[in-house]
């Protein structure tokens, strides 16, 4: 694989930049993202069709079954265009999902241009629109792909002109390719050298790059996949990561081929990927600016460290499990900047973590790669977001768990997350929806027709509504055509209470939720229910109750244990029934005291495990 | 302390719906062979005395009178057993008329066991029972007129769709009987069952706990009025009446299993014997050894076997004496937590004589028991 970076300081600097494009895909799940790039680099020679493993650029196997991209990543193809000149493409991958808005926004910037594909039969959906937002914000060139041309019920048109109501471009003019069928490639690749813009950037400057990903090699350090704004980096140049303060040299320095190929250098305009030798991904943050700590420039606007907006409680189901759980979440952690977790200890469930993440879906990431990749069993805890508390001397604490919600006495006021959405959805769904939207307390805020038949529904919406399964309700009161996206709004006042479980006049502290008051009671209900199912009888009466304070608001009883014996013993076979004991003593080991109530593991497993 | 011998008799005509006993069906022809290879084996523990002698099934009374008269006359002789000696046999009812218990009775067999089951034509289909009630009343009228004085009914309760209604009528229909001694089984869903695969399946409602323990109150409060003694936790006697060979497992006392499938213990080691009749035979024609496996009992787990059996015993306990004989010190010094635990919970008494179940702790008994038994890594 050749490669026309050029030598920094060559007269031919000018000339090389106009030679590079930077370009990422902008697509709803599903819509064909993948297979379009697959495509590009099968077409540009980068990857052999013998050697394209599907799908290539989502290298977990995770990302593969969902479908969606979670890590970015950035591949350079070498495309000889009809212009008779060779370029340089450098595909960056975007995360397909909205916890990771902000790293969508860092790959954006590292670009120029973008492809905006959209599916010929689904038309554009609110996460795409979303990102494409993003990417206008960011001062992208858009170039509208509709995917899919050859399915039956395909729509380029209709699609076209709903792409040209958004953009203000000729529908006339869009590229409608089948990526599956390898049909229009070569014209996105042609459209992409004519359009898209080359990069700008001065190799003279002090070096200013933009770290728009990354990930953890054990031997290497942290690699931070790079978009060089100005100046030039070579194996000499001492780093500073501008927000962490992080100094380091690089181990090596190259370009994804998309395997890493060490070039020894990146200049101005280029994508590429440093390794660092740092230990940890919280050193080399995704959005920080990297410096020649020799030389340091201004960093690069935009950055902000990703913060968790969810949490929930990470237990092993086998309590010996506990240090493998820390060594695994210590791992994905390497790799996962936004991950946070520290230590916790729950009367009913042992020792644990409390886990922060961006949302709900880096969530469902976090738990599927605790047990596939570390082979761990785990439970997690409903998910809460993180409150504000407001106390009578005026100081604002944050609280992402109901224990630590301050004494009524000492609150002054509760504050609650809220979220802008955006749901897109077929007309005949809006009934439903804004069911669903006001029932979760969501606030209507404007609704508009895409075409004749979508519409837009815009809300703010309380997050810890967002995150009790409403998607999937969502999904499934539109027969899955509604799509969601989501973003932070501002913190407003809410009368939220915390809702505490006791059994038998003991708080089940791993139950017990912070909740507004009007749904307090419903959600008591429901728990008490569930766990009235979930436990065995006791040899006495046990009441279970959901409390506000000290106020009882929901109870069922679970009724004692009246029977227990064992059946008729033949032919005098007492070790069949001293067998049948001893495995009733062995499971009752595995059983948690509460107060005098005997729990076994497995039915707070249930109790947490079940929906609401 | 006794000695009891147990001889199993591994066929029945039918098989029950809620049995996972060790029985056959259609083995007629093994009847002959069966019963010789019991007398060789019989023969074998000439000069071991022991003092009560059972018939078990499967369905003992499908024997001919005169196959029981020569197993009896074998075990009198090998056993020594004393000329008063509690000779029982289960009997299904609808196998036996006056003729063949007038034979029993006078070829020695003093105790019949009955497996009744229940006076509701519904639910003897359900269990699969080949016999009605009436036969059930006129068995039990010709074991009178045969002389026996000790007459057992069997009866299941708990069952898919029984009613507290439906069990007063069958115990209302038992008592009027007159049986000497009653035992009460709470049905239990044997896997591989009939019965079982059906409530799986829900083609029959679970039988329901509560329920349940409603019929066993009603069963203790109408057996109490009508004079029956509740000794054991299912079994209910006449002043007098219990049964000796079951009082022997009870107390943890030795037994001699015999015949296909049977346990026996010796104090010091519990062993079983192969489960197939032709297997069984074979091997005593082989002069083969027919036990099929056994498990040593360490001190700690007869001291636990002692407790989980005694506890059955509701008048009688674990008596206080008869373990301090056997251990070398009182109960106390082996069980204090679990008695304190009990006696706190209610569920067990702790008397001079002996440590036994509360009323409350009688139906959730296995609750207690198990407290008792040793930790399986301790044995292990």
């Amino acid at each position: 694989m050749s490669s026309i970076t050029v030598q920094p300081d060559s007269p031919s600097v000018r000339d090389a930049l106009s030679r590079i494009r930077n370009f990422c895909i902008i697509a709803h799940v599903d819509h064909g993202k993948s297979t379009l790039a697959d495509r590009l680099l099968e077409l540009t020679g980068t990857v052999s069709k013998r050697d394209m493993q599907e799908q290539l650029l989502d290298s977990m196997e995770l990302e593969r079954e969902k479908g969606v991209t979670i890590k970015a990543s950035a591949v350079r193809m070498i495309y000889q265009a009809k212009d008779g000149n060779q370029y340089e493409l450098n595909l960056i991958d975007t995360p397909g999902h909205v916890d990771f808005a902000y790293e969508v926004s860092r790959a954006l910037n590292a670009c120029e241009g973008a492809l905006l594909v959209v599916d010929a039969s689904q038309g554009i959906e609110a996460q795409t629109l979303a990102n494409l937002y993003l990417a206008l914000e960011a001062g992208l060139h858009i170039i509208p792909v509709i995917n899919k041309i050859d399915l039956p019920h395909a729509r380029p048109d209709e699609v076209a002109q709903e792409i040209g109501n958004l953009l203000g471009d000729d529908p006339q003019h869009m590229l409608r390719i089948s990526a599956k069928e390898g049909i229009g490639i070569e014209a996105v690749l042609e459209r992409i050298i004519q359009e898209v813009p080359s990069p700008k950037g001065d190799s003279e400057a002090p070096l200013q790059a933009l770290i728009f990903d990354s990930h953890y090699d054990s031997y290497k350090g942290v690699i931070a996949y790079v978009r060089i704004m100005n100046g030039v980096v070579g194996l000499k140049t001492k780093l500073r990561m501008a927000a962490t303060g992080a100094i380091t040299e690089p181990v090596e320095i190259g370009v994804f081929t998309p395997r890493m190929t060490p070039t020894g250098h990146l200049s101005a305009g280029e994508v590429g990927y440093i390794a660092t030798g740092l230990k940890s991904v919280r050193e080399c943050r995704v959005g920080d600016t990297m410096l020649d700590a020799a030389r340091p420039a201004e960093p690069l606007k935009g950055y902000k460290p990703a913060k968790p907006m969810v949490f929930a409680s990470i237990f092993p189901t086998h309590a010996e499990d506990y240090p493998l759980l820390r060594d695994a979440l210590e791992k994905l952690q390497l790799n996962d900047a936004s991950l946070t977790f520290e230590p916790e200890n729950s009367s009913a469930l042992g020792f644990g973590f409390r886990v922060g993440f961006l949302g709900l879906f880096h969530m469902e990431i976090v738990q599927e790669r605790l047990e596939r990749e570390y082979n761990l069993d785990v439970v997690i805890t409903a998910p809460s977001v993180e409150y504000e508390a407001v106390l009578t001397n005026g100081e604002v604490i944050k609280v992402d768990r109901p224990a630590d919600m301050p004494d009524p006495s000492r609150l002054r006021e509760m504050r609650e997350p809220w979220m802008k959405i955006e749901i897109f959805t077929p007309a005949e769904y809006i009934g439903p929806i804004m069911e669903l939207v006001t029932k979760r307390r969501g606030i209507s805020e404007s609704m508009e027709y895409l075409d004749a038949h979508r519409v837009v529904l815009k809300y703010a919406m309380p997050l810890a509504e967002l995150i009790v399964d409403f998607y999937d309700r969502l999904k499934s009161i539109s027969k899955g055509y509604a799509s969601l996206d989501y973003q932070f709004d501002s913190y407003r006042p809410g009368d939220l209470v915390k809702l505490d479980i006791l059994i038998n006049g003991d708080p089940l502290d791993s139950m017990a939720m912070i909740t507004h008051r009007d749904e307090a009671q419903r959600r008591g209900a429901v728990l008490c229910k569930k766990i009235k199912d979930a436990i065995p009888r006791q040899l006495f009466e046990v009441p279970i109750q959901a409390a506000i304070g000290g106020k009882i608001i929901a109870r069922e009883t679970k009724p004692a244990l009246r029977k227990d014996v064992l059946a008729k013993c033949y032919g005098g076979d007492v070790t069949r029934k001293r067998k049948l004991l001893e495995k009733q003593k062995e499971g009752k080991k595995r059983m948690k005291m509460f107060g005098t109530v005997e729990i076994p593991q497995e039915a707070f497993m249930a109790m947490l495990r079940l929906e609401d | 302390m006794n000695t009891g011998v147990y001889l199993h008799i591994p066929f029945c005509s039918a098989r029950c719906t809620y049995c996972d006993f060790n029985t056959y069906v259609g083995l007629e022809a093994l009847f002959a062979p069966y019963v010789r290879a019991l007398l060789a084996e019989i023969a074998q523990y000439d000069g071991f005395p022991a003092q009560t002698l059972f018939f078990g099934g499967g369905t003992p009374s499908l024997l001919s009178p005169e196959q029981i008269g020569a197993l009896i006359e074998a075990a009198r002789s090998a056993f020594q057993l004393p000329p008063e000696a509690e000779i029982t046999l289960e009997c299904n009812p609808g196998t036996v008329n006056l003729g063949y218990l007038r034979a029993l009775r006078a070829c020695g067999v003093n105790r019949l066991s009955f497996g009744a089951q229940s006076a509701i034509p519904a639910e003897l289909s359900l269990l699969g029972r080949d016999h009605n009630w009436h036969t059930v009343v006129q068995a039990v009228q010709n074991a009178r007129e045969a002389g026996f004085e000790h007459v057992n009914l069997d009866l299941i309760f708990g069952l898919p769709h029984q009613s507290l209604c439906d069990w007063e009528h069958t115990l209302h229909a038992v008592l009027r009987l007159e049986p000497d001694h009653l035992s009460l089984y709470a049905l239990t869903l044997e896997p591989g069952t009939p019965l079982h695969q059906q409530v799986r399946r829900g083609q029959l409602p679970s039988p329901d706990p509560d329920l349940t323990a409603d019929m066993y109150e009603m069963a203790e409060a109408l057996l109490g009025e009508a004079g029956f003694e509740h000794y054991e936790i299912s079994n209910w006697c006449r002043p007098g009446k219990a049964c000796q060979h079951n009082l022997i497992y009870w107390r943890n006392e030795p037994y001699v299993g015999l015949g296909a499938g049977a346990h026996g213990f010796d104090l010091r080691r519990r062993y079983w014997r192969v489960r197939h009749p032709a297997e069984y035979v074979a091997r005593v024609e082989r002069g083969q050894t027919t036990e099929a496996g056994d498990e040593p009992i360490s001190e700690p787990l007869a001291r636990g076997e002692t407790m989980m059996l005694g506890l059955r015993l509701l008048q009688e306990g674990v008596s206080q004496d008869r373990f301090r004989a056997r251990f070398g010190a009182p109960i106390e010094a082996f069980f204090a937590a679990e008695l304190a635990e009990g006696t706190r919970r209610g569920l067990i008494e702790v008397t001079e004589q002996c440590v036994r179940l509360t009323p409350r702790g009688r139906f959730v008994s296995n609750q207690v028991m198990q407290w008792f038994i040793p930790d399986v890594a301790a044995v292990a």
